[in-house]
């Protein structure tokens, strides 16, 4: 038994990547002036290519907030957002973002709304010559034969794979996610984070995803960031020492466990869990 | 449906039954007690006439319109202003309305005036306009619109505002102009409020119109209907009130159908009752 969690740790250490910085926060702060509100508090975040990372911390600790300052949907009040060396100052192309709600548009087909982003950058020509992308970003997340099928047809589950692909659909360098999969079932979800590691590596992405379960940060994550609210911080770095791929026995063996406890205890501690 | 599965039915029992069935014994049980209270005569068969005189005169109406008589003449007319009347209801309306949803001056300036302009009895101003566009059909027209456009306006500019929020986020990461969130997202995500208020438009446009026939005469069904009102033919009154019904129901089954061809992607009964700002 504790030849094999060895063994386990150390593929995990050898499947550790250690790629370059994608994303370096340093020192950022973000005050909401109108309600004199200190919602992040000298957050220092580092992304490495490839690497898988879960956020987690009590709500209203500004975990969304960080993730649009990531995004380059509101300003920082202090410090800056560096995504491969160049400063973030508004929405690039660059950075995919998926929400709670897969927010496809009713009217539009999956392939459609998969094609959306290419459409507002670069026009309707562009989004049809994509269409084979597209296509193949649906086949890829097991929705084959479903591009002309509206949303309305489509279940919760499959509605957030077509999400992901029009996050994919760019080709962006770092993946965004706010509790991507919070508002599915249980099953659904477990099933959905088998397919986002799937994804993620294949295509080698740079993921940093809020959740608010402690199993999946961990199953997913190759850091798991703890933060701590008013104001919000990060309080703890979690290193997830697991091997690649992570699969359904692995959470449960005792070091998955312990590192979900760990975490678990962290949280308690900061009062997010009452 | 098997019995199992209507064990499992939760509706109440007014689903199970066909629509046509329940709509049939209302207005069955409606007839009749229309039918009694005249039969008793509380009031003199003049001021209320039974529903056989009524029907009998409804046949009379009919066959005039249908010979191309005077009548058909009235409702010709009248059918018109409702039309011309809504039509620019709902393209003035949607045009303020995406002012007022879309701008800071449209929201801060025009909407208070708005406001203030629906809060007045809007039938007042009848006779400026029957003194601006004279007794002719304009005048109705512009009463049917003046009546008809102010739901357009806020159901539109509620519309807009009730984008999702996400949605928004979604379209401002993928660094879309103003007007392409407007023509892709907040419009089409407007549309069944924006139809909400076309539909409470074609009852209203019917409304304004006959009003303005009241109080302006002319030559159209409202004139002819205060005409027989002042000779107490109320049962010609009935007759002819029915198919200002007509008219207000063609158009409103006009904008119910537009609206579930467009809107595939949502459910709706075409009588269904929404609420309007
Ligand atoms: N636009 C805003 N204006 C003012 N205050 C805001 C704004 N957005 C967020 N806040 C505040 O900032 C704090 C952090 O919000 P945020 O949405 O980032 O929390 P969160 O960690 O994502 O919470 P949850 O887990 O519930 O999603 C909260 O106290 C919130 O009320
Ligand atoms: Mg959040």
């Amino acid at each position: 038994m504790a030849e094999s969690a060895d063994a386990l740790l150390r593929a995990g250490q050898q499947s550790r990547p250690n790629g370059d910085e994608v994303v370096t926060i340093s020192n950022l702060s973000k005050t909401f002036h109108k309600r004199g509100l200190t919602a992040l508090e000298g957050v220092d975040v580092t992304l490495r290519h490839g690497t898988f990372t879960s956020v987690i911390g009590p709500s209203g600790c500004g975990k969304s907030t960080l993730l649009k300052i990531m995004a380059g949907l509101i300003p920082a009040t202090m410090g800056e957002v560096l995504l491969n060396g160049q400063p973030v100052t508004g929405p690039r192309k660059d950075i995919g973002i998926m929400f709670q709600q897969p927010t496809l548009l009713p009217w539009r087909t999956a392939l459609e709304n998969v094609l959306l982003p290419i459409e507002i950058r670069s026009g309707a020509a562009a989004a049809e010559g994509a269409s084979d992308r597209g296509r193949e970003l649906l086949d890829l997340v097991g929705l084959e034969g479903f591009d002309h099928v509206h949303p309305f047809e489509l279940s919760g589950g499959m509605a957030q794979r077509v999400a992901i692909c029009r996050m994919l659909v760019t080709g962006p360098a770092i993946l965004l996610l706010d509790e991507p999969f919070g508002a599915l079932d249980e099953l659904t979800r477990e099933y959905m984070n088998f397919e986002l590691q799937r994804i993620c590596l294949g295509r080698d992405a740079t993921s940093f995803m809020v959740t608010h379960a402690i199993p999946e940060a961990v199953f997913l994550g190759d850091e798991v960031l703890v933060m701590s609210a008013r104001p919000g911080r990060i309080a703890e770095i979690v290193d997830v020492d697991l091997p690649r791929p992570r699969t359904l026995d692995m959470m449960t063996t005792p070091e998955f466990a312990s590192l979900v406890r760990h975490v678990r205890h962290r949280l308690d501690e900061l009062g997010a869990i009452a | 449906m098997s019995e199992a599965e209507s064990l499992w039915y939760s509706g109440t029992w007014i689903d199970r039954v066909p629509q046509w069935v329940s709509i049939t014994f209302f207005g069955l049980s409606f007839l009749g007690v229309w039918w009694f209270v005249a039969g008793m005569e509380f009031v003199s068969p003049v001021l209320l006439p039974g529903p056989g005189e009524t029907f009998s005169e409804l046949w009379d109406v009919t066959q005039n319109i249908f010979s191309g008589g005077h009548i058909a003449e009235a409702l010709w007319i009248t059918s018109q202003e409702v039309f011309w009347g809504f039509l620019a209801a709902a393209v003035s309306g949607f045009v303020l309305g995406v002012v007022v949803g879309e701008t800071r001056l449209g929201q801060r300036a025009i909407m208070p005036y708005l406001v203030a302009l629906n809060a007045l009895p809007k039938v007042a101003f009848a006779p400026v306009f029957v003194a601006w566009f004279g007794f002719g059909v304009n005048s109705k027209i512009v009463m049917a619109m003046f009546i008809a456009f102010f739901p357009v306006i806020v159901d539109t500019a509620a519309g807009l505002a009730s984008t999702d929020s996400d949605a928004l986020m979604l379209f401002e990461s993928m660094e879309s102009s103003r007007w392409q969130t407007l023509r892709q997202l907040k419009l089409p995500s407007a549309l069944p409020f924006i139809f909400a208020g076309l539909k409470t438009a074609a009852v209203f446009s019917v409304v304004g119109a006959v009003v303005g026939e009241y109080l302006g005469g002319g030559k159209g069904l409202g004139e002819l209907i205060r005409l027989s009102a002042q000779t107490l033919r109320i049962d010609r009154v009935f007759a002819m009130i029915v198919y200002l019904g007509v008219i207000g129901i063609l158009l409103f089954g006009v904008v119910a159908w537009t609206e579930r061809k467009l809107l595939f992607w949502q459910e709706s009964e075409i009588f269904e009752i929404q609420g309007t700002g």
